[in-house]
């Protein structure tokens, strides 16, 4: 086993690295850029390097500073979380190239997988499901535009280095179809330093399935069954449950053994994710391939008792998967809500701030993974989620309900959150019937605002209470009946100006 | 004592008077007496009646935030003095809903504009925003430059509306 591990990344997914570490009784170290001086998985590693800038191409992006950190301090693995350089096949080339161990697949296999063209070329041969699309390299918009013609609208246009919907744009007609490729063009080079994009056909109805798969260096694979991704904002999910409500033995059964071709046929290793499309009649599609422990890894987690993070410790220094397919059992049911600073009611749009208070709720199979603080400062230069509340349950209707519980209780002060929003997610009948696809938030929650009916009375009463407990004047002695006829007392609720 | 609270462009307008723990809040002819404790800075626990409020209140630099049965609520005290105060706020999407980079300009002075013509592009948080035309008109001045650094609420492309529209 490792002795030494280096974490690249921040937030919530280093401090669950740097506590999978230390419970493996392995040395940890951090690094951080100037904005997260006081992060908290800078205070939970054994040894912590400052990246410098915050701009995360002069920090958690920049290769050589940190291998040269890697060596400097003597480690002898680096875990790359998810995102930043998670998928960064000359990353983890540089790793290993320097005798430190890659945790995750081979450099090979990430730039195999990380090309989704390449990637769905390999899943046709080898027998996997894939959507139909356009995926060759005349990237010109004439040759693109002509290709869409073929494939037909609604269409999407997908960055081939993309992932988490960035440089991702639905078409609808043939009109919008240039100015989309070149702005998906556009922001894919920008986040992924790569503008080759293609064109898919849009399937109906489409719901977001993914296998968890783990495959040792000697040829051992698993898969952890599935996750639902659906719910989902900007191509991003934010509600994931395991098991599906659409699942039945069968197609589980079908789709696992899909999910594990789909990694044999690259000579997979490590933590995994197949990810599937699967339409109104329970087709299945192959979409692409995750070669990093997820952000949602913890609701499978919770259902199959398995620990992710530190099987991807155990497969990289190349000890043996003892789990077997037969043994893996899934147990009750999990979801994990993600909690974002950003604004619902505002298109979605992140904000920023400082947390003035954080108190997150506790109790029976509640799960929360996070790297907040009370007195942090959100900046516009990271992610801005937050938190990952999961929650396990017998089954799905009283996990939903445990959900709401805790959402309630889960206090973010300082920065909008979708907290509330959420709970509306989970609260809609039509989720709880399970009646979900990945358009769900835009058929239902087109127009949603936060506190349409306005301040609720508990609020006003809440904070004129506040007010006057911190109010200099003295306390006034209330006479038997305050003036029946002051204005105040009728005016109640108005509204300022006239704009809104 | 009377306050002011803003949210969401609404005013509210509450009294409260207090005697010891007990409070007498007044909003909309309705008049709520409560008892109220600071549990810790911040937590209150208010008795309405049979009902326990819990609550949770922080102060930001000019904003309050109130925590209240899992719903959380922005808002501000505000004075209202003389004439009335309204906020002049320029109308449309011409504002840069977010920090971030210029990382496209597609307008320049004097250019005319359809509404919903793509004028700059800001990037926040690896994703794309773009700022639209609200109406037809004709760019008076562009306030920044590719690659320049945008704050939210900055207006980002001035537009003079045609007359006709």
């Amino acid at each position: 086993m490792f002795k030494k591990v280096l974490i690249a990344n921040r937030g919530e997914i280093a401090v669950r690295i740097i506590k999978a570490c230390q419970e493996m009784d392995i040395k940890t170290v951090a690094v951080y850029s100037e904005v997260d001086e006081n992060a908290p998985h800078v205070q939970l590693a054994d040894e912590t390097v400052n990246l410098g800038d915050p701009t995360p191409i002069e920090s958690y992006l920049n290769i050589p500073k940190i291998i040269k950190v890697a060596q400097d301090v003597g480690a002898d693995a680096i875990h790359p979380g998810y995102g930043f350089l998670a998928e960064n096949p000359d990353f983890a080339k540089s790793c290993n190239d320097k005798k430190m161990k890659f945790i995750g697949p081979s450099p090979k296999v990430i730039s195999l997988m990380g090309d989704k063209i390449a990637a769905k070329k390999i899943m046709e041969k080898a027998g996997v499901p894939v959507i139909p699309g356009y995926h060759g390299v005349k990237q010109d918009n004439s040759s693109m535009v002509k290709e869409g013609r073929k494939i037909g609208f609604p269409l999407l246009v997908k960055a081939a280095a993309g992932g988490g919907g960035k440089g991702m744009r639905i078409v609808h007609s043939e009109d919008m179809l240039k100015d989309s490729i070149e702005s998906a063009k556009r922001e894919s080079k920008s986040a992924f330093g790569n503008d080759t994009v293609f064109l898919e056909k849009y399937i109906d109805k489409p719901r977001h399935i993914e296998f968890q798969i783990l495959a040792d260096e000697h040829g051992n694979i698993v898969h952890l069954f599935e996750r639902e991704c659906s719910i989902q904002r900007r191509h991003q999910k934010i509600i994931e449950e395991t098991p599906s409500p659409v699942m039945t033995p069968e197609l589980r059964e079908k789709m696992g053994k899909a999910a594990i071709k789909a990694a044999e046929a690259v000579g997979y290793s490590n933590a995994g994710t197949v990810e599937f499309m699967v339409d109104g009649n329970l087709d299945f599609y192959f979409m692409e391939m995750n070669t990093r422990l997820q952000v949602e890894h913890p609701i499978t987690e919770m259902t199959t008792g398995v620990d992710l993070a530190k099987w991807q410790l155990r497969i990289a220094s190349g000890m043996k998967l003892t789990l077997k397919q037969k043994e893996l059992i899934q147990r009750g049911h999990a979801i994990e809500c993600r909690i974002y600073a950003e604004n619902p009611s505002n298109g979605f749009l992140p904000s920023i701030g400082t947390l003035t208070k954080v108190e997150s709720p506790t109790g029976p199979n509640v799960r929360n993974d996070t790297g907040i603080y009370a007195g942090m400062k959100i900046t516009p230069y990271y992610d801005p989620m937050l938190a990952k509340l999961v929650v396990s349950s017998e089954n799905r209707e009283d996990c939903i309900n445990k959900m709401i519980w805790a959402l309630s209780r889960y206090v973010v002060l300082g920065v909008t959150t979708n907290i509330s929003f959420l709970k509306k997610v989970l609260s809609h009948d039509e989720f709880k019937k399970g009646n979900i696809t990945t358009h769900f938030i835009d058929n239902h929650f087109k127009d949603w605002m936060n506190a349409k009916e306005g301040l609720p009375v508990e609020a006003l009463i809440a904070l004129a209470v506040y007010d006057s407990m911190h109010s200099k004047t003295q306390e006034i002695v209330r006479y038997k009946e305050s003036d029946p006829h002051s204005p105040w007392k009728h005016v109640g609720r108005w509204r300022m100006g006239v704009d809104s | 004592m009377f306050i002011n609270y803003e949210h969401e462009n609404h005013v509210y307008n509450v009294s409260v008077e207090r005697r010891k723990n007990q409070y007498f809040v007044t909003y909309d002819n309705t008049e709520y007496k409560v008892e109220a404790d600071e549990i810790k800075p911040g937590y209150l626990k208010i008795k309405l009646g049979d009902r326990v409020i819990k609550c949770v209140i922080t102060k930001g630099d000019k904003d309050k935030f109130v925590f209240v049965e899992g719903d959380v609520f922005k808002v501000r005290n505000i004075e209202l003095t003389g004439a009335k105060k309204t906020k002049k706020k320029e109308k449309g999407a011409l504002n840069s809903p977010i920090s971030g980079k210029v990382v496209s300009i597609k307008v320049k002075d004097g250019d005319k504009v359809k509404k919903g013509d793509v004028l700059m592009i800001i990037e926040a948080m690896k994703m794309e925003y773009l700022i639209r035309a609200p109406y037809n008109g004709k760019v008076k001045k562009v306030n920044f430059k590719e690659n320049g650094q945008i704050e939210i609420g900055q207006n980002t492309v001035e537009i003079t509306k045609n007359k006709e529209d």
